[in-house]
């Protein structure tokens, strides 16, 4: 008997902690309203009736009422079932920010009003799963829009529309330490665009926004007051695609670079009035390529890493043999996509935002054998529209920057699991 | 109440998510023009709505509101308050220019601002410090950046946005000038026709122009979109569900109308008895159910559910028999009910007349549009935000309540709230969503805090 009870409250337990806000979280809210009714009534006995127009689980009621009816009664209030002048209507409701209980105090013809603000509950999503199984992890959340981010060997360095912000470790994460600014003289682009590299001795960064470009040092264990940024009105191609590089002071190794594979280093020229790039490319493809939203390299094999493209035309082409071939199962896809060397199935895999709007964008890896693009994983779920996708020095995993629907962004860094 | 907000939030997810395009999308493309129905005047405001969509276009506020409902940078980057909200100084964005050229510069706002607040400026006055605007008030101000954010208060060049000045005068004198991402290029045959302002701060807009044809009524809006003449169009929201029947793709914000009654405390009415009658005389329900076809979220209070948790505090029922008894033996003299907006307007004006004529009222509901004082005004009132104390002072200007909304915990809130409804001078019945239906090459399109199009970031697709 007595294990069976020992059961029956850790399975209570876990069941609540599951249906919403542990039991605790309503300690002090209960408090609070008790006091301010029995700062109405003062001693004596009630009615007390609970209804609940808010998200809590009504199975949390009744442990709710009970800590109501334990401090009224602390505080002389006698909660009462029978005929009573003194009722008590206390209301569970909530706004879209916090949860609020309402309690209405009758003493005859009278009804005075007692509130409490609660904060709001935490929802826990799950992931998708599927055979190459993509993750997330949160990197950086920022209320001013994010174009990229570069991890350095002690710090982060993000790219703003108009300004560098540099940020280092800190005992709660990344904290800011300086800001840079780019110093654009014309109007910025509406959908505006940047990425960051480290440069090719990795103790540096370059910067392409539209209009200017950037360099920078950032020394390992160096204050980040002295690093230097300067930065300078350019129309030269923005690198898009560069062979792995290790950052000074890291003692890991890019995947390519382990691979063996030549990464051939890509630039590109972009329209800065516009969001694309014209087409005119650093080195001669042998066709003419039309104007693109995003490039990648599909590293399949040593001696074959075609380039894919994105036309602005929302055609994906595969740049093979000096020949641009058109690729199939590309109808989902957004304008965003990266090579992930994640080392499952073929070893690299296109991972691309999906073609939902605003509110439900996705990232999908695909494999890319041909001149079609196989899904390889599940849709990973992201909170709001992909505004940004490449990949990180390393090659085995990728950064999203994350536009939300209440225009937080979010950065991401996305790694793949082999099932 | 958690049934209807969470049904409404409900529905606007579905709303949104029915909006979605099923071909691929790509990164927004630049070009193309916009086509537009609206039933209303394209550039005129009408009774107390804070503007029209041209207008946002066009001009720009120091602040606007975010997602949140709460103010941001527009064209002030910075602000700051002393004094305890006596004195706000907004630090003006560099480098921003009119559509004609002339930069931005504080003298143009303080004469731009000068020129727009009448009788119930929130401020008592405003000056120039270097590049900064400074206010100065003689009560505090703790809401003006949300209160700036107001089509009220957009900059234009000769500070005259809100002046009677017509579109016939040209497109290009003072109060059509503004810094936003349109500018006017004209208008003709009904239609104004802007053009993408290639200087604007926020980036040259995606779309070339942007038409928009008003006076149009919402039948032949639908049948433009049907055959493709036309882009966006509303879709009132008694009419959502006539919508979805027709397979429109429908963008829908969450309620943010507020049908209210204003009620004149002078005359007939100045008894408050009287008022209080008129208050629970009026069958929400029906209006609800009948002529916005359940769309509407009843309510007696000024903010809705979603904004405060508390507004089931309000009671929202009909008691008939003690309106009658509140109204008192004697039959008072006629009264006149009026409304500013459309059809469905006029007929939820006429059922509340017969709903007070029941109560014992005798009701004369004036005809749209007659230039007559009404002892009772039907009106549609927005909330622009959904910080509750911002919006509660944005909803009382608007009504002509000048008075600052000091408080901000949900009590202090909520006998703000009822002391004010306490007179019975403002009847809150319903909150409406804003709708609209979108083509199929729109792409991008949301709405604001208050449910207009934000066109500035929408786009045309292209097929792939």
């Amino acid at each position: 008997m007595k294990w069976l009870c020992l059961i029956t409250v850790f399975v209570s337990g876990l069941m609540t902690q599951a249906a919403g806000a542990p039991p605790s979280a309503w300690v002090q809210p209960a408090a609070s309203l008790a006091e301010q009714i029995a700062g109405i009534l003062g001693p004596g006995q009630a009615n007390l009736t609970i209804r609940n127009l808010s998200t809590i689980p009504n199975d949390e009621i009744p442990s709710i009422r009970s800590l109501l009816e334990q401090d009224l009664k602390v505080r002389g209030v006698l909660v009462s079932e029978g005929e009573n002048a003194n009722t008590i209507h206390v209301t569970l409701s909530e706004n879209v920010q916090e949860r609020l209980w309402v309690a209405e105090v009758g003493e005859g013809n009278e009804t005075r009003v007692a509130m409490v603000h609660v904060e709001p509950g935490i929802f826990q999503r799950t992931q998708p799963v599927g055979g190459l199984t993509l993750r997330k992890q949160t990197v950086l959340t920022s209320r001013e829009p994010v174009l990229a981010v570069l991890e350095t060997a002690d710090g982060l360095i993000a790219v703003e529309p108009e300004e560098i912000v540099i940020y280092r470790h800190a005992a709660d994460g990344w904290q800011e330490q300086k800001r840079v600014g780019i110093g654009q003289k014309s109007p910025l682009a509406r959908d505006p665009r940047g990425v960051i590299f480290l440069s090719p001795s990795g103790d540096g960064f370059e910067i392409f926004v539209a209009g200017m470009s950037c360099a920078g040092s950032d020394q390992p264990a160096k204050p980040a007051q002295e690093l230097t940024v300067r930065c300078r009105e350019s129309d030269d191609p923005w690198v898009l695609v560069q062979p792995p590089v290790t950052p000074a002071g890291s003692t890991t190794q890019g995947a390519t670079a382990q691979m063996d594979i030549s990464v051939t280093p890509f630039k590109a020229f972009y329209n800065a009035a516009r969001n694309y790039f014209t087409g005119v490319v650093n080195f001669s493809p042998g066709v003419d390529l039309p104007p693109f939203f995003s490039a990648a390299q599909l590293v399949r094999s040593a001696s074959d890493a075609p380039l894919l493209i994105e036309g602005i035309d929302g055609k994906v082409q595969i740049l093979d043999n000096i020949a641009l071939k058109p690729v199939s199962g590309t109808r989902d896809w957004g304008s965003d996509f990266a090579d992930l060397q994640s080392g499952c199935g073929g070893g690299t895999q296109i991972v691309a935002s999906g073609s939902g709007e605003a509110i439900s964008d996705s990232l999908r890896a695909y494999e890319m054998p041909a001149q079609e693009a196989i899904p390889a994983s599940a849709p990973l779920a992201m909170d709001g529209t992909v505004t940004a996708l490449w990949t990180a020095p390393d090659g085995k995993s990728l950064f999203a920057v994350v536009r939300s629907a209440a225009d937080q962004y979010e950065v991401d860094r996305v790694s793949a699991s082999c099932n | 109440m958690r049934w209807i907000v969470f049904r409404q939030v409900a529905i606007s997810c579905l709303l949104v998510v029915l909006a979605l395009p099923a071909a691929a999308r790509t990164r927004p493309r630049y070009g193309g023009t916009l086509r537009v129905e609206v039933e209303g005047d394209p550039w005129t405001r009408s009774g107390v709505q804070p503007g029209s969509l041209a207008r946002r276009l066009v001009f720009d506020s120091l602040t606007r509101m975010d997602a949140d409902g709460a103010p941001e940078p527009a064209l002030a980057v910075r602000w700051a308050s002393e004094n305890n909200d006596h004195r706000w100084q907004f630090w003006l964005r560099p480098g921003v220019h009119f559509q004609d050229g002339s930069a931005l510069i504080s003298a143009a706002v303080e004469a731009s601002l000068t020129g727009s607040c009448g009788a119930n400026c929130p401020w008592t006055a405003v000056h120039v410090v270097g590049s900064t605007v400074v206010f100065t008030g003689d009560a505090p101000m703790p809401n003006l950046p949300e209160l700036l954010a107001s089509d009220d208060f957009s900059i234009t060049l000769a500070g005259q946005a809100n002046s009677s000045a017509t579109m016939a005068m040209g497109p290009l004198i003072g109060p059509f000038i503004g810094t936003g991402a349109f500018q006017v290029e004209g208008f003709t045959n009904g239609v104004l026709t802007l053009t993408a302002n290639e200087t604007s701060w926020e980036g040259r807009p995606f779309l070339d122009k942007i038409e928009i044809a008003g006076h149009k009524s919402i039948r032949d809006q639908w049948l433009d979109q049907s055959v493709g003449r036309a882009d966006l169009v509303e879709v009132p929201a008694e009419q959502l569900r006539q919508a979805h029947e027709q397979r429109l793709t429908v963008i829908a914000s969450p309620p943010v109308d507020l049908l209210a009654l204003a009620v004149a405390d002078g005359g007939v009415l100045s008894n408050p008895n009287i008022r209080a009658a008129i208050a629970l005389a009026v069958d929400r329900i029906a209006i609800s159910n009948v002529i916005f076809q359940k769309q509407g979220e009843i309510t007696a209070s000024l903010l809705p559910a979603s904004v405060t948790g508390y507004s089931f505090l309000f009671p929202a029922d009909r008691d008939l028999n003690k309106a009658r008894e509140l109204r008192g033996g004697l039959t008072p003299p006629p009264i006149t009910l009026s409304t500013d907006g459309g059809a469905a307007m006029m007929l939820a004006a006429q059922r509340i007349a017969l709903n007070l004529r029941e109560a014992g009222f005798n009701v004369q509901v004036a005809s749209a549009g007659a230039p007559q004082h009404a002892d009772i005004v039907l009106l549609r009132l927005t909330l622009a935000s959904n910080q509750p104390q911002a919006g509660l002072e944005l909803l009382l200007r608007r009504v002509g309540v000048a008075v600052p909304v000091r408080e901000n915990s949900p009590a202090g809130l909520f006998r703000e709230e009822r002391d004010f409804l306490g007179t019975h001078t403002l009847i809150p019945l319903l909150y409406l969503p804003r709708a609209y239906a979108v083509g199929g090459r729109v792409r991008d399109l949301r709405l604001s805090r208050d449910g207009e199009p934000l066109l500035g970031g929408v786009s045309i697709q292209s097929s792939q």
